[in-house]
């Protein structure tokens, strides 16, 4: 049985392993192993394209984390013991979001939104002068709205297993309703709110598929790779792979550390 | 020119570019013997048009998107691009012209510069997806200089809507080690894809050429639409690809670990494989295939076109031309820079194979690309 | 004050409301009407109404063919890999190690999936494993865009997500029915079979289900291990988008793909419902 387990962690860390191996070849191409160099990691730290296109992942991946957590919890909050038509419709539109895939999302995106662009951009630059497009407006838009529905379903999942016997009792105590969900709800539902924006985040910094299409002329690292593969892959490009993975490992560790004093519910 | 910037002489010249082929100088110390890199900087001296001081780059922005093909640039030119005009220039990859077109008909590409081959401007044009270039802003461009057959495609009813960037051929590179000398013809391209190569062989992913050689293969135009011409096309695709390796446009990787050992394959890459590893060469299909031409465009809907302007200028510029087809070996159609180059590559049969060679090809027509049956055939093939 | 609480939760929903009209609702509407389209003859969408792009739809039957086969494959693949991972995780770990051990599970998947599957393509190319099999006398195979590397891919990319819903029903498994099975004299597998492996049902479904889902719309993995011989409806869609630019009989193929997805989910959700997974479950993704 163990040594299964550590068959499998072999096979799950073997790939990686290679691309931090290669990250420190010093010929110019990444499947061979010429002498050793730590140059590629500050040729990728000193790339502007690089640097740039990390930071356009970044900004998306928090503002439309943070959007999609708040208007997720929003919308959670709102559906704990709903019941009715409006429940089951918003029940169905979480379970199409997560359901349909990536590609489809954007591809409907990209050509719906070039439709509706190409109607209204006549108008819009007549009176603001400038058009409409693609960019991070869609991409923080696509990835929300996707990343919003993981949200609903940790948080909703989170409300329905606490006592609510607890919210009626501090309703009868006279607290005001804003003053029982900061009191009593929030701090239930919070590291189930705090797994639902790490996970929107991880999700809108990794996502290739949906950015390939409504991103317009903005790069973000998945796509930079993408293109950099195309071009032919230096251990330039296994460098940038390794940092990300160190960065989201201590991410990782951080975010393990700040849910310890609550680990039994940490687990979504 | 003065004295000091005095290009070497022609056999200095050759040695240096030797020495930089096997890789014992580096480029920017090829460039600087050459004097490839100062008459740059003289030209931009001379010329300040070419080269917007501090105060002038302010106008151009901070930055412009080129849309291009795969190892089709020096890279150290983009870099004096941004020290000289202040604009960094952002580099995205494409695979084929349609999916340029595609990307560009979807709209918000936010490209400024991207590279056409002659037969898609055209289509370009009656998309109403380019605008007629203000040849005023482009003071590089001398059209005396060019030779028409790479040039004129770019020209639509009077207008110029795009200027020449290079030109080259669709051949086969083949890996001689393995497969035992030249492949030079579309006839042992697919049928050894199916015997001695099986397994070893790539095709474009690329309806135009993947199309157009099974096309040529059976003595029919590279640029058949014909429904019965096509069918035999498709029959002969379907059956080859249970023994192809890939479909694929970037085929140098595989090129280059052996995985595969025969491709169809552009000059430039031809050339690149061949200069670091000289078992792959590159031949031309006997029974004919493709020749064309690349060129500069400009989007309507480009963000930054200043930018655009000045930096299609900056690479119509002959030193930053010739340092251009070093790094990148394609030709160019360009008396002035082909005057700065190394007869070595004037003369690499690579790059100019012999006129009885060049003689079958043909120049994709606009047609070829847009055709709704080549397209869906391309796509039948690829999810056969 | 049901007045009040109903204005409040139109208010909270408001904004996911909006945002799943515009970017999810609208967008779908559009793919189903462009179907009923025609190709511009340039390209792109040409209004129409005709079912001739439902009628093409046998073109791209291997694509369906391939999905619908390696989806199922590979969510099987994961899940005889996960299982036992996953239940040796739960049971056999001491508590010491359990977190430790899950979250490396985990990191793989946190990194970018493109230079993950991109490292496979050294792997399984001619100077990977096929160099290490000819040193030991196994000559000649090739693993590189076959269907086997994006089997490979699919299984290596998705794992965690199989690994995690089991472990959660695992651990929940109370471990004194175990030991009383086991007091009465139970052999081992009896006992796997009658109470572990029916109780940890709910994990292996939902983790199915997510698997089956992702596979079911992937494109990068055969786009990047397949070498453009492996192809799913996903990389059939990209293709109609972004090379045939056929809008029209792109968004046929979406809502055909769609269609598929929503008999599968289903009847997934009938079965998780006979093995009374909870909502809890269906969360942890």
């Amino acid at each position: 049985m163990r040594l299964y387990a550590v068959t499998v962690y072999a096979f799950l860390y073997l790939p990686i392993a290679i691309i931090a191996l290669f990250s420190f070849s010093a010929g110019r191409s990444a499947s061979s192993m010429d002498g050793f160099t730590t140059a590629w990691y500050a040729r990728a730290l000193s790339n502007p394209f690089v640097m740039e296109s990390l930071w356009t992942s970044l900004r998306v991946a928090l503002l439309s984390a943070i959007l999609a957590t708040v208007s997720g919890t929003m919308a959670a909050l709102a559906l704990t013991g709903m019941k009715g038509r409006l429940r089951a419709l918003f029940d169905g539109l979480v379970m199409i979001a997560v359901m349909i895939p990536g590609v489809v999302i954007g591809i409907a995106a990209l050509i719906a939104l070039m439709t509706v662009f190409g109607a209204v951009n006549p108008w819009i630059e007549l009176i603001l002068g400038r058009q409409l497009s693609m960019g991070l407006g869609s991409l923080i838009g696509l990835h929300g709205m996707f990343t919003m529905s993981l949200v609903v379903l940790i948080v909703r999942g989170r409300m329905e297993t606490f006592d609510r016997a607890q919210i009626e009792a501090s309703n009868d105590l006279g607290a005001d309703p804003f003053g029982t969900f900061r009191q009593v709800t929030l701090p239930q539902i919070a590291p189930a709110i705090l797994a639902g924006f790490l996970l929107a985040f991880t999700f809108s910094f990794d996502d290739f598929i949906m950015a390939f299409f409504v991103a317009g002329s903005e790069t973000t690292l998945p796509i930079y790779i993408f293109s950099s593969i195309r071009r032919g892959v230096t251990p330039e490009i296994n460098a940038i792979g390794t940092m990300v993975m160190v960065a989201s490992l201590i991410l990782l560790m951080i975010a393990q550390i700040l849910l310890r004093p609550d680990k039994s519910r940490a687990e979504g | 020119m003065t004295d000091k910037t005095k290009p070497i002489t022609r056999q200095k010249f050759i040695e240096e570019l030797r020495r930089y082929e096997k890789g014992s100088i580096s480029r920017r110390h090829f460039l600087e013997a050459t004097g490839l890199g100062t008459a740059m900087m003289v030209m931009g001296g001379a010329m300040p048009g070419l080269m917007p001081g501090r105060a002038h780059a302010q106008d151009l922005g901070d930055r412009v998107v080129l849309a291009t093909w795969p190892n089709y640039h020096d890279a150290a030119n983009f870099d004096r691009f941004k020290d000289e005009a202040g604009v960094l220039t952002q580099v995205n990859v494409f695979g084929s012209n349609e999916e340029m077109l595609a990307k560009l008909q979807a709209g918000g590409s936010g490209w400024d510069v991207f590279v056409p081959t002659n037969y898609a401007i055209s289509t370009y044009v009656e998309a109403d997806l380019i605008e007629p270039l203000d040849l005023s802003k482009l003071s590089n461009y001398d059209p005396a200089a060019f030779d028409q057959r790479f040039a004129d495609a770019g020209t639509i009813n009077g207008t110029v809507y795009a200027v020449p960037k290079n030109w080259g051929t669709t051949g086969i590179a083949f890996n001689s080690n393995k497969t035992g000398g030249i492949v030079d013809s579309w006839k042992t391209f697919f049928d050894g894809a199916r015997d001695q190569f099986d397994g070893r062989v790539m095709v474009h992913d690329y309806q135009l050429t993947t199309i157009g050689n099974a096309l040529v293969y059976f003595g029919h135009s590279f640029n058949s639409v014909d429904p019965a011409e096509l069918a035999d096309a498709e029959k002969l695709l379907i059956d080859v690809k249970p023994h192809l390796f890939a479909i694929s446009s970037d085929y140098q990787p595989s090129m280059r670990n052996g995985d595969a050992w025969l491709t169809m394959c552009w000059t430039g890459d031809g050339k690149q494989m061949n200069s670091d590893m000289p078992e792959i060469g590159f031949a031309l299909g006997r029974e004919g295939g493709e020749i064309w031409s690349d060129y500069y465009a400009i989007p309507k809907s480009a963000p930054h076109r200043e930018a655009a302007y000045a930096l299609v200028n900056y690479l119509l510029a002959p030193e930053v031309n010739a340092r251009e087809a070093l790094a990148h070996g394609y030709p160019v159609a360009d008396a002035r820079t082909n005057a700065l180059l190394p007869e070595a590559l004037l003369k690499d049969p690579i790059l100019y194979p012999a006129a009885e060679l060049l003689s079958p090809l043909e120049f994709g027509a606009a047609v070829t690309l847009t055709d709704p049956n080549r397209a869906e055939l391309m796509a039948r093939f690829k999810s056969a | 004050m049901a007045m009040t609480q109903s204005r409040a939760r139109a208010l909270l929903l408001a904004p996911a409301g909006l945002w799943y009209v515009t970017l999810l609702v609208f967008p779908l509407a559009v793919v189903l009407i462009f179907s009923f389209g025609e190709r511009n003859p340039i390209g792109g969408y040409a209004p129409g109404f005709t079912l001739e792009q439902y009628a093409n739809l046998p073109s791209r039957f291997a694509a369906f063919r391939n999905t619908l086969t390696l989806a199922p494959l590979g969510t099987l693949a994961a899940l005889i890999i996960a299982y036992p991972l996953a239940y040796y995780l739960a049971l056999r770990v001491s508590p010491r190690w359990k977190t430790t051990l899950l979250i490396l599970v985990i990191v793989p998947f946190w990194t970018s999936i493109l230079i993950r599957s991109y490292a496979w393509i050294y792997l399984l190319g001619g100077n990977g494993i096929p160099a290490l099999l000819e040193a030991l006398g196994i000559d000649s195979i090739r693993l590189i865009n076959t269907p086997f590397a994006v089997l490979v891919g699919i299984v290596y990319g998705y794992l965690p997500l199989m690994v995690f819903p089991i472990y959660v029903a695992l651990d929940k498994l109370d471990k004194s029915l175990l030991d009383a099975a086991s007091d009465l004299g139970t052999p081992p597998w009896r006992s796997f079979v009658q109470i572990t492996l029916p109780l940890s049902m709910p994990g292996v479904l939902t983790g199915s289900m997510l698997v089956f889902i992702l596979l079911t719309g992937e494109f990068l993995i055969p786009a990047i291990l397949g070498g453009g011989k492996v192809f799913f409806v996903g990389n059939a869609l990209v293709d109609l988008f972004l090379q045939s630019r056929n809008w029209a009989f792109g968004s046929a193929v979406a809502v055909a793909l769609i269609v598929i997805m929503l008999i599968v989910v289903a009847l997934y959700a009938r079965a998780i419902r006979r093995f009374g997974a909870s909502r809890d479950d269906v969360g942890i993704m």
